[in-house]
């Protein structure tokens, strides 16, 4: 079914109690068997959760619609859920059970053969790492064994879309890498399409081609990554001591945006063709002591920094339409 | 090749159908459940009785065995309603202990361990969770209730010969009905217990604690307030009651039929309540 959205919002929304947590989101997202990766970034509280949870059928829109793949999730949620493969964020596992067992039984709750479960729990097991531990206890197993076991069962039946809330919560940055690296080679080598919820900006930068931004229960903004990497803006985060009050106000004639996050610490965005050497220049003619400056290309951090009402426009982007 | 040889390639090949999709939570569990050392010699004790009475069975059929036995002796012996609501007290109650050693482990595990969206993340929903649980309770207590009932029952036909079939046809059908309805409450009380509790042996205390202090409090009713309707409240007297009536034994006359099939049916839906209240896949705190 190429052509057909991965996921497509209609007026969504979305209660909890008295509260209403998704506003009346419409969008649309991926396409699906392109093996792209759509990110889903936003702060705590922003709705993340709650839009998968939505997406899975757990929770019931209050108006509108949500489908995956073309698939109605309220009322064929049994066809959506056929074609994904879900890792929630918190722990969840059974415990008196082997990593082959539990992964060889999902398997088989999401339709392979027996003997063709086993097989393949094997195969996803060692793939995500798992394979000198797949007959310990999922109990016995740490925190980052445990999220690549959640990992290993939400892919073991090769879904056309794979749903990930916080992949790398709680991992250290060995495990981390790891798990951006297997994430990519879904997309990449297996084809599958990507939902990759989280709150850190640089997972999202890492592995997605596309990105949406959710805020207070809205959508704020949605971009295509690939066209924002070629824009080749730079994000620069430095510490500082002494007075920097003007600071801000100075940073837009270098053509850069700032935002202070308090004691010195800053997060810049430059425009094309500002080095950082504009930023030593300006700190010392404000006599500003250098503590910390890091300086990388990113695309994420502005995007998300103006999503959240933090920086007024794009910098650079006034220099380039004149 | 080798397993780890290979790489992971995205699974393309048939799917199995709905059923064999449903029956997959039952093959795991009966596994996991005979595995513990408890459950199987429960299992195996309650097989006792079951081959007692078919002693008893072959005993009857064989007057000759009895020769220089007491008239009265010989015509107390009768494989007959009475004989098969004997066998069904004590089936029934092994029955009892072995729901509530092994019903709190199918679903208190799964919720400790948040495995639920897990579960429910597959083309599975709650009712066919709760459904798939069921019936490993209702299969396994069945090995040790209706099925050793209708081998009895098979025996005595056997022996007997088709006319104590003609005659008796409606005690093998009542046993049947009558052990599946004290298996559904039973399951049921297992797997709401164990959905509500979360800790497995509380969940199993709770399970057998259910049975007991509702028999005691309907025995309290009944002497403090001086009424008979107090039974009403016990499931064990009420489908005692079922029993009788199935059975074609003397029926305890209070409280009445009616209000006894009413309190069942209140309790059925009570239950099914709490599973559905407790089995989801996210907590929602309003």
């Amino acid at each position: 079914m190429n052509g057909t959205p991965v996921i497509e919002l209609d007026g969504l929304k979305v209660r909890l109690g008295r509260r209403e947590i998704l506003h009346g989101i419409t969008c649309r997202l991926g396409v699906s068997g392109t093996g792209k990766a759509i990110g889903l970034l936003g702060p705590n509280g922003a709705g993340k959760s709650t839009l998968i949870l939505t997406l899975l059928g757990f929770l019931r829109p209050s108006a509108g619609r949500a489908s995956i793949l073309g698939v109605d999730c309220r009322h064929s949620s049994g066809d959506a859920r056929s074609r994904i493969g879900y890792m929630p964020e918190n722990d969840a596992f059974i415990g008196d059970m082997t990593a082959v067992a539990f992964v060889r039984q999902m398997a088989e709750l999401s339709g392979l053969p027996p003997e063709a479960a086993l097989e393949k729990a094997h195969q996803v097991l060692f793939h995500v790492g798992l394979g000198e531990a797949r007959y310990r206890q999922l109990r016995t197993y740490s925190l980052g064994m445990k999220q690549m076991a959640k990992l290993a069962q939400a892919i073991v039946h090769g879904p056309e879309l794979v749903v990930l809330d916080e992949p790398t919560n709680g991992l250290d940055p060995a495990a981390r890498r790891r798990m951006l690296k297997l994430i990519a080679e879904m997309k990449n080598e297996q084809g599958m399409n990507v939902l990759v919820c989280s709150h850190l900006l640089r997972d999202i930068e890492q592995v997605c081609d596309e990105a949406v931004i959710l805020k207070d229960g809205a959508i704020v903004q949605q971009c295509n990554l690939e066209d924002e990497r070629r824009s080749n803006r730079s994000f620069v985060e430095l510490e500082v001591t002494g007075d920097d009050s003007g600071l801000r106000a100075a940073l837009p004639g270098i053509g850069a945006e700032g935002v202070p996050d308090g004691h010195g610490r800053w997060r810049i965005v430059l425009p094309p063709g500002v080095g950082v050497d504009a930023i030593w220049a300006l700190t010392g003619r404000q006599n500003l002591l250098v503590r910390k400056l890091t300086h990388r290309r990113d695309t994420l951090e502005e995007i998300f920094l103006k999503a959240m009402g933090h920086l007024a426009h794009t910098p650079g982007e006034a220099a380039g339409n004149a | 090749m080798a397993v780890y040889k290979r790489g992971y390639r995205r699974y393309d090949g048939p799917l199995t159908g709905r059923w064999a999709r449903f029956m997959v939570l039952p093959r795991y569990a009966w596994r996991r459940l005979y595995q513990q050392r408890l459950v199987l010699l429960l299992t195996m004790a309650a097989f006792v009785w079951p081959l007692l009475c078919a002693a008893f069975v072959y005993l009857t059929n064989h007057t000759e065995l009895l020769q220089g036995m007491d008239k009265d002796f010989k015509e107390f012996i009768q494989v007959d309603g009475r004989f098969f609501s004997i066998f069904m007290y004590v089936q029934g109650g092994f029955a009892v202990f072995l729901a509530a050693l092994a019903g709190p482990s199918l679903i208190a595990p799964d919720l400790a361990n948040n495995a639920l969206p897990l579960y429910f993340s597959r083309p599975l929903t709650r009712w066919t969770y709760a459904l798939a649980r069921l019936t490993v309770l209702v299969g396994m207590l069945s090995v040790v209730t209706w099925v050793p009932g209708l081998v009895l029952f098979g025996l005595q036909v056997g022996l007997a010969g088709g006319g104590w079939l003609r005659a008796h046809w409606t005690l093998g059908a009542g046993m049947l009905i009558g052990f599946l309805l004290w298996l559904l409450i039973l399951s049921l009380v297992a797997i709401a217990s164990s959905a509500y509790v979360k800790w497995r042996f509380v969940a199993a205390a709770v399970s057998l604690a259910f049975f007991f202090i509702l028999a005691g409090v309907a025995e309290m009713i009944d002497e403090v307030l001086r009424v008979n309707w107090g039974h009403a409240i016990d499931p064990a007297w009420t489908v005692n009651q079922v029993w009788c009536v199935l059975l074609g034994v003397d029926v305890p006359p209070y409280p009445s039929l009616a209000a006894s099939a009413t309190t069942l049916a209140v309790t059925v839906l009570l239950l099914a309540l709490v599973i559905e209240r407790k089995l989801r896949p996210v907590e929602i705190v309003s």
